[in-house]
C-alpha cells in the first residue's frame, strides 16, 4: 500500500535519504525507528509529496505520489507530531472543517462526536476552543480526523511524542484497530516499547540509510533496544 | 471545496478580533461619510438652485436699462452636484461651482469650497471613495495578510495539504473569505444608500445614475479584488507574516498615499499649465489681436473702439468685438483645458503601478465630478453667455444703432430679458463618463488579472518550504 523505491533525497551537499526501499501491506503497522535527523520525518514528507525524491519514486495503493499527489493523498490520513488545529474553533469545528475537505461531505453534528468519542476526547470537550486543549486532546482530534477519513493507509510522525502513558496506550490501540480494519500504517517514532508492542514490522533508519528490518514477533523489547543500540553506536 | 474553506476562514476571522473592530471602525466611517456628503449635497444642490432661481428673476427684473448694461451685469450659474458627488466629490471642492456670465470675458468657475475649508473642515471631507480607495485595502491587507504565511507557521496548512486540498482550492477559498468580509462590510451600506439615492431622484435621471453605481461597482470590485488577490499572492510567497504585513504595507503606503501625489507632480512636469498670470496676459493678447483685426474689417478702424467709429455702429461693433473674442477663448481655455486632460490620461497610466490613481480618475468620471464633466458644464456656461450677448447685441442693432448719437438713450425692458432662456443644464449620461475613462477601467482589469495570475503563481510553488 505505501512503497518507497530507491528513494533518495538530497539537500544541497547533505544526503538526508540514501536508496531507501521499503513498502507497508494493508493491515501492517510499520514501525521506523531512528535517531533525530536519521531521515524518518523526511520520508514521511516525501509520501506526503512535501518535498520531491532526488530519486527513486514512492507510492501509494500503485499510484505515483509525485505525478498524482491529489489522488495518492486521498488514500492517506496524516497525523503528525504535533496537530496543529485552529485555536479560536472548538475541536467539533475542527474536525467538521477537516473532515468536510477530507471527505468531501458535512458530517452530523452526532457521527462528529461519535469520531471525537472514538479518538479518546470527552464529549464535553468537544465544544471547547482547541486554544484551551492540551497537547494529548489536540492529538485525539487529529486521530478523530484520519478517522473520518477512513483511509485506506496511515502516516504518522511521531504521534505519541508528548502523549502521558495513558494516552500513548489509547493510541496504540487505535492504531491495532485500523491495522485489523485493513489499513496499512507507517509511524516514526523513538519510543522502542510502544514499537514493539503495536508494530507488526520494524525499521532502524540511520544516517538517511534504512539499516536494519525485522518482524516485531522476531524480537523480544530486549533484543530491539540492544539491537537499536548496536545500530545507533556504530 | 473553495466554500468550506472561506466559511471556516470568516468564522476565525469573526472569532479573533480583527474584522469586527477594524472592519467596524470602516463601517462607521462610511456612515459619518456617507451622512455627510448627503447633508452637504443637499444644502449645496439648495442653495445653487436658489441663487440660480434668484439671479434668473433679477434678471427679468431688472427694469429698463441698456442692453449692454444689462450685459455687463450678466447673470450667474451654477453648477448642479451630480447625485452620486455624495460618495465621490472628485474635483468639485476644488474647481467651483459658480460662473459668472459677464460681458466680453468667459468667467472662470469660481467659489471653491476648498478655498473656505478650515483645517478642520478638510479633515471633514473624508468621502466613502475614499475610505474605499484608501482604508478599505488596508483593512483587507490587515486581514489577510496571514492568510497563508500564517497557516505555514501554525503547521494548519500542513494538515490542510496533506488532506488533498488542491492549492487552487486553498487560494479560492482564501480569496473567497477576504472578498466576502470586505463585501459584508460595504454591501449593506453600499447597498442601502444606493437604493435611499435612487429612490429620491427624478425618475428621467434613475436609469443613468443606476448603470453608473453598476460601472462603479465593477471598478471598485477590480481594484480591491486586486487587494485580495496580491495579499494571498505575498501571503503565500513570503517566509514569514511578519515580512508579508511588512511587504504589503510598503506597497500600500507607496502606491495608495506617496504615488497619486508623485503621480500628479510628475504629469505636471510632463504636460506643463501656464501660471494664471501667464494664461490671462495671453488670452488677453489673443483677443486684442482678433479683435484689432475684426475692427480693421469691418469698419477700417486701427483700434478697438476707435474714436472714429460712429455711434450708429456701437451694436454692430460689440457684435463684431464679441464675436472676435469666441475664437480667442475657445482656443485658450482649449488648450488650457486640453492640458488638463492629457494629464488626466497621463495619470491614468500610472495606474499600473499605483491601481488608485486608475481608479481614482474612474471614480470620478462615473460619479460625474471629473475634469471632462466640469469642463461639459464650463462649456455649457460660456454658450449661455454667448447668447446672452448675441441677444443683446442683436438687439441694439435693432433699436439703438438706427439712434444714430442718441444711441445711448435707447432702453430695452422685460420683453428683451424674457428672451434669455433660463440656464438649464443636464449632466452628461454615462456612456459620456465611460467614454472618457474605458482606460481606467480597462487598466484596473488588468492589474486584478495580473493578481490572480501572481497569486496562482505563489500557490503552484510548493507551499511546504
Amino acid at each position: 500500500m505505501l512503497d518507497a523505491i530507491g528513494v533518495t533525497k538530497q539537500f544541497g551537499a547533505k544526503r538526508a535519504l540514501d536508496n531507501v526501499s521499503l513498502n507497508v501491506l494493508p493491515g501492517e503497522i510499520y514501525c521506523l525507528l531512528g535517531a533525530n535527523g536519521a531521515g524518518k520525518t523526511t520520508l514521511v514528507n516525501l509520501f506526503l509529496n512535501f518535498l520531491q525524491p532526488t530519486s527513486g519514486s514512492l507510492q501509494i495503493g500503485m499510484i505515483d505520489v509525485v505525478r498524482h499527489p491529489l489522488e495518492t493523498k486521498r488514500l492517506l490520513a496524516y497525523i503528525p507530531e504535533q496537530v496543529t488545529l485552529y485555536g479560536v474553533l472548538s475541536g467539533l469545528e475542527n474536525l467538521a472543517f477537516f473532515s468536510s475537505l477530507a471527505i468531501g461531505e458535512r458530517l452530523p453534528r452526532l457521527r462528529l462526536l461519535e469520531l471525537l468519542e472514538a479518538a479518546g476526547l470527552p464529549r464535553e470537550a468537544a465544544d471547547d476552543r482547541v486554544a484551551t486543549y492540551s497537547k494529548g486532546m489536540r492529538q485525539k482530534v487529529g486521530i478523530a480526523i484520519a478517522l473520518a477519513k477512513n483511509a485506506k493507509a496511515l502516516l504518522l510522525d511521531e504521534p505519541t511524542s508528548g502523549l502521558d502513558p495513558s494516552a500513548a496506550n489509547e493510541f496504540s490501540e487505535l492504531l491495532v484497530k485500523a491495522s485489523n480494519d485493513g489499513v496499512a500504517v507507517l509511524t516514526t517514532t523513538h519510543d522502542l516499547f510502544h514499537a514493539k508492542q503495536t508494530g507488526t514490522r520494524l525499521g532502524i533508519m540511520k544516517h538517511g540509510r534504512l539499516v536494519e528490518e525485522l518482524k516485531s514477533e522476531d524480537v523480544s523489547h530486549a533484543d530491539l533496544e540492544a539491537l537499536y543500540l548496536k545500530h545507533m553506536k556504530s | 471545496m473553495f466554500a468550506i474553506i472561506a466559511a471556516k476562514d470568516i468564522r476565525e476571522l469573526a472569532r479573533d478580533g480583527r474584522l469586527l473592530w477594524a472592519g467596524g471602525l470602516v463601517v462607521v466611517l462610511m456612515l459619518v461619510a456617507l451622512a455627510a456628503g448627503w447633508n452637504r449635497q443637499v444644502q449645496l444642490n439648495g442653495e445653487r438652485s436658489a441663487g440660480q432661481a434668484l439671479d434668473y428673476d433679477a434678471w427679468l427684473h431688472q427694469g429698463y436699462r441698456h442692453p449692454h448694461d444689462a450685459a455687463e451685469q450678466g447673470m450667474h450659474v451654477f453648477k448642479p452636484e451630480p447625485p452620486l458627488g455624495v460618495f465621490d466629490p472628485g474635483i468639485g471642492p476644488f474647481v467651483g461651482s459658480t460662473v459668472w456670465l459677464q460681458a466680453h470675458r468667459q468667467s472662470e468657475v469660481k467659489f471653491r469650497p476648498a478655498q473656505d475649508a478650515t483645517g478642520l473642515q478638510r479633515f471633514g471631507e473624508l468621502s466613502p471613495a475614499w475610505l474605499l480607495q484608501v482604508l478599505l485595502p488596508l483593512l483587507i491587507i490587515i486581514i489577510g495578510f496571514n492568510a497563508l504565511s500564517g497557516e505555514r507557521e501554525r503547521g494548519t496548512l500542513r494538515q490542510l495539504l496533506s488532506l488533498g486540498v488542491p492549492a487552487r482550492s486553498l487560494l479560492l477559498g482564501k480569496a473567497a473569505a477576504l472578498a466576502s468580509c470586505a463585501g459584508l462590510l460595504i454591501a449593506p451600506v453600499g447597498v442601502g444608500f444606493a437604493v435611499f439615492l435612487v429612490a429620491r431622484l427624478p425618475a428621467s435621471e434613475r436609469l443613468d445614475v443606476v448603470y453608473r453605481i453598476g460601472w462603479l461597482a465593477a471598478g471598485y470590485g477590480f481594484y480591491l479584488g486586486f487587494f485580495v488577490f496580491l495579499t494571498l499572492a505575498v501571503s503565500a510567497l513570503v517566509r514569514s507574516s511578519r515580512a508579508a504585513l511588512v511587504i504589503l504595507l510598503g506597497f500600500w503606503v507607496a502606491a495608495t498615499l506617496i504615488a497619486p501625489r508623485t503621480a500628479s507632480e510628475a504629469v505636471s512636469m510632463l504636460h506643463p499649465t501656464p501660471s494664471r498670470l501667464a494664461f490671462d496676459d495671453h488670452l488677453s493678447h489673443d483677443i486684442a489681436d482678433a479683435a484689432g483685426k475684426a475692427w480693421a474689417a469691418h469698419f477700417g478702424a486701427r483700434s478697438q473702439w476707435d474714436a472714429s467709429l460712429p455711434l450708429s455702429k456701437w451694436g454692430a461693433a460689440l457684435k463684431v468685438d464679441d464675436e472676435a473674442g469666441y475664437g480667442a477663448l475657445d482656443d485658450n481655455f482649449g488648450a488650457l483645458w486640453d492640458t488638463f486632460e492629457r494629464q488626466q490620461r497621463a495619470q491614468e497610466w500610472v495606474g499600473l503601478v499605483a491601481p488608485v490613481v486608475a481608479l481614482r480618475g474612474f471614480s470620478m468620471g462615473l460619479t460625474g465630478t471629473d475634469f471632462s464633466q466640469h469642463r461639459d458644464f464650463s462649456t455649457a456656461a460660456e454658450t449661455q453667455r454667448r447668447k446672452i450677448q448675441d441677444i443683446v447685441s442683436e438687439d441694439l442693432v435693432e433699436h439703438a444703432d438706427p439712434l444714430g448719437n442718441a444711441h445711448f438713450t435707447y432702453k430695452a425692458g422685460p420683453e428683451l430679458w424674457a428672451t434669455v432662456p433660463p440656464f438649464k443644464y443636464q449632466l452628461p449620461s454615462v456612456s459620456f463618463a465611460l467614454a472618457h475613462h474605458w482606460t481606467s477601467l480597462a487598466l484596473l482589469a488588468v492589474l486584478f488579472c495580473l493578481s490572480v495570475a501572481l497569486a496562482r503563481y505563489a500557490v503552484s510553488r510548493p507551499l511546504m518550504r
